[in-house]
């Protein structure tokens, strides 16, 4: 999976799209000094990953592979913001977690090579954990969906769904306004409580044919990549043991491996007292994260503060537009940037849209001008100390435009931090 | 526990049921719309028409450019002026479909390439040693670079003692000729694909229509205003930069700009003045008729600025008492892309990346 993942990418040209072809990237608060290598030395740490991640199948030198992974996953990741998909985060947590988690016990190359590994059980935060971890995506997700937009408005599905009025047959059920109403409900029940259906045995079968369901459609419907591929094999965790015991069998037979696990072996994997107080602290963090938005005031998707990282998915449609100004204070006269020669295609839609990223670019922009020499055939202005101002309009969840950021701010003096942004204009409904 | 959860469900799909209830009513006025159909209006009444007019212009074009090659008098260079002239203003409409066959052989920025590099084309025209297909030469070729070599004050003088500066100037024309064919070919085989692409990627029919659209929206707002007026050099102004400076029609072109795109948006057949699905039955469909009046509004609004210059756009930026008025202009111009760009490609769902994306 998470091989044909980098695989995928690397094939799609999104290394050069994404990291070679941008002259600046939007670093994470904390994180900016992670910057990408120079040129095609950025396409390493993709081929590491495609390595580690056929390592990780094949259970080779499984820690190291794990480790890899992780750290060439989540550098790319923090490299540039605009490339933020819940999704990503999801897979650099669960490369976090598979770190420690020992699935290379048995049925791996490691096990042949150092049988004294070889293991028949496995602890239970190990499988409690990432059955955790699924639990926190699929109920904030639903959380997230509480609310009025989603619910009452029906968006941004209906906007989405009306879209595909031309598929042959389905189109015009996909069209009606009743079917966006019956997506955004049907879509939060299923978040909120798919995972009490997949830990109860009796309706654990359908509860995962539901979830094929589930994300096999949204995976025809909308662009949303490898994600429900991921969550359909990554459910399957919560299956029980004997479940997979019989699955690895099957497979064991095939590969004619050994079925049974000598008698020597010890059966569990030795307790570790700091792990107690590690899961501790990563449960708090998971659950802290998604709810920090508690602490800001003002509408979350028009803010987006504390947005990212809380698994709220299909939940907005918004459109932006940005102008930035670029003012000589001594002479007040102005530039007006044209974004897309600093920023790709991509980088320019995110940004219009997430106030932080505007004050990064407006940023960027005034040390981009600073000393800059304009002159036509009469006159040489040059800058120096310029103001960055920026006009931006956003349209939300099928709402007409609206001023977002208003022109009488210069971004350049405003503190780039995690405090409420009051110079983001208050959302109207 | 189970039973809780089956309790919470049935409340909530009485919501659901109640939730929907107060809108039924208001389906019963939306206008049909279906993007199948607007894309074929949009290939058969808008693009083709548009195509097969640009060709015979074209090859008019050439044709007088023989004549007068033939014959330097001050008449047959007026003949292809015209000629010159009526290909510029049928490029407008064209210009706004950089998609498939025009975008595939770089036929927009080939043709339409401002402001061109006089000192470029001369050195051409001297060295004789010039390759028109290469990118360095993508501002000394195209209908700018014949603004130049047709109107700059010494034109007949050179056409008539300089041969190789009629040779350059035939070349020119041969490559927008040549590649006009190409093409027409193209999108005979292409229109059935592009009536059939109304999928929401970013790279089906629709979307492109939509993002080109905008772009050229944008392009125009931008390169035939914006620069020229110094909005990007601290207003200081540029009249290098002028579109067709020579012969002094930009403002005539980006009338014709404005009204080829306002008619793509109605989906009005500019030649047969056929009036099929475009953009605005969209957004009725979408119910925000309120979006289409401002639209169309504003299209108005900046044709009839545009038409009120009685004089060429380089004399209005070089008398300062113009500023104004330019500057009018072109707010008028820049509050039109948060109408077309930010609201109608929000209500149609349109994706401007070919990334994945988890609507966030």
């Amino acid at each position: 999976m998470l091989l044909f993942s980098s695989v995928r990418f690397i094939m799609k040209g999104w290394v050069e799209t994404q990291y070679i072809e941008p002259q600046f990237f939007f670093g994470y608060l904390g994180f900016e000094w992670i910057k990408p290598l120079q040129g095609n030395l950025m396409y390493i740490p993709f081929v590491l990953m495609a390595i580690a991640a056929l390592f990780i199948m094949l259970g080779f030198f499984y820690r190291i592979s794990t480790f890899v992974f992780f750290v060439c996953f989540t550098y790319i990741e923090l490299i540039d913001k605009s490339n933020y998909l819940n999704h990503y985060y999801f897979l650099s947590l669960m490369s976090f977690l598979m770190m420690l988690v020992p699935a290379h016990r048995d049925f791996s190359i490691d096990a042949k090579l150092f049988p004294s590994i070889r293991r028949k059980e496995t602890a239970a935060w190990h499988i409690g954990i990432l059955k955790f971890q699924l639990a926190v995506v699929y109920i904030f997700a639903g959380l997230a969906k509480i609310n009025a937009d989603w619910l009452f408005e029906a968006q941004p599905l209906r906007t989405w769904l009306q879209a595909h009025h031309n598929i042959p047959y389905v189109g015009g059920i996909l069209k009606a306004e009743i079917t966006a109403y019956f997506f955004s409900w049907m879509g939060c029940l299923y978040d909120l409580f798919i995972v009490f259906f997949l830990l109860n045995k009796r309706t654990r079968p359908l509860a995962y044919l539901a979830v094929i369901f589930f994300h096999i459609v949204t995976w025809l419907l909308f662009p949303i990549g490898v994600f429900p591929w991921v969550m359909i094999f990554s459910t399957t965790i919560f299956f029980s043991a004997q479940f997979h015991q019989q699955l690895l069998n099957g497979l064991k037979r095939v590969f004619k491996w050994s079925e049974n696990i000598p008698e020597t072996i010890k059966n569990m994997p030795t307790p570790n007292p700091f792990v107690k107080y590690g899961i501790i602290l990563y449960i708090t963090f998971q659950i802290l994260v998604p709810i920090r938005f508690l602490a800001y005031p003002g509408h979350l998707f028009w803010n987006e503060e504390g947005f990212r990282f809380s698994w709220r998915v299909m939940l907005m449609h918004k459109e932006g537009h940005a102008t930035f100004y670029v003012t000589d204070k001594a002479s007040g006269r102005t530039i007006e940037v044209n974004n897309t020669d600093y920023l790709t295609i991509r980088q320019e839609d995110q940004m219009m849209t997430q106030p932080d990223m505007i004050l990064q670019f407006a940023k960027m922009l005034k040390k981009e001008y600073d000393g800059k020499t304009f002159s036509n055939k009469e006159q040489s202005i040059t800058l120096h100390d310029p103001a960055v101002h920026a006009e931006v309009f956003v349209a939300l969840n099928g709402r007409n435009s609206q001023l977002f950021i208003d022109k009488k701010h210069d971004l350049t003096a405003l503190p780039y931090n995690l405090k409420h942004r009051d110079w983001i204009e208050p959302f109207e409904k | 526990m189970l039973k809780g959860l089956i309790g919470f469900v049935l409340i909530l799909s009485f919501g659901l049921l109640f939730s929907c209830k107060d809108k039924k009513d208001k389906d019963a006025d939306i206008t049909d719309f279906n993007k199948g159909e607007m894309l074929e209006n949009v290939s058969a009444n808008i693009i083709l028409p548009s195509l097969f007019k640009f060709e015979t212009e074209v090859s008019d074009l050439k044709s007088s450019f023989v004549t007068f090659k033939s014959d330097p008098t001050n008449a047959n260079l007026n003949e292809v002026k015209m000629h010159w002239k009526a290909s510029y203003l049928t490029w407008q409409t064209l210009k706004i479909f950089d998609f498939g066959p025009i975008r595939n052989i770089g036929f927009k920025s080939a043709t339409g390439t401002y402001p061109v590099d006089p000192a470029k084309v001369e050195s051409n025209i001297n060295s004789g040693a010039y390759n028109l297909a290469a990118a360095s030469n993508l501002d000394a070729i195209g209908l700018n670079a014949l603004d130049y070599l047709l109107y700059n004050s010494n034109a007949l003088t050179e056409f008539q003692n300089n041969a190789a500066y009629a040779d350059y100037t035939e070349e020119v024309i041969r490559k927008i000729y040549n590649e006009t064919q190409a093409v027409v070919n193209g999108w005979t085989a292409y229109k059935a694909e592009f009536d059939a692409s109304t999928g929401t990627s970013s790279t089906s029919a629709f979307s492109e229509l939509v993002n080109e659209f905008n772009r050229d929206y944008e392009l125009a707002k931008t390169a035939k205003i914006g620069i020229p007026i110094g909005k990007a050099n601290l207003g200081l102004s540029n009249p290098e930069y002028v579109e067709a400076r020579y012969s002094g029609i930009s403002f005539e072109l980006l009338v014709e700009s404005i009204k080829a795109l306002k008619a793509t948006y109605n989906g009005k057949g500019l030649i047969k003045g056929s009036n099929g699905l475009g953009f605005s039955d969209y957004l009725l469909n979408l119910e925000k008729s309120n979006l289409d009046n401002t639209i169309n509004d504003k299209f108005d609004v900046i044709q009839s600025n545009a038409e009120g210059f009685t004089m060429t756009l380089e004399e209005a930026i070089n008398d300062p008492g113009m500023q104004n008025q330019l500057d009018e202009l072109y707010l008028h111009l820049q509050q039109q892309v948060v109408n077309i760009k930010t609201d109608m490609t929000a209500a149609f769902g349109v994706l401007i990346t070919y990334q994945d994306n988890d609507g966030d």
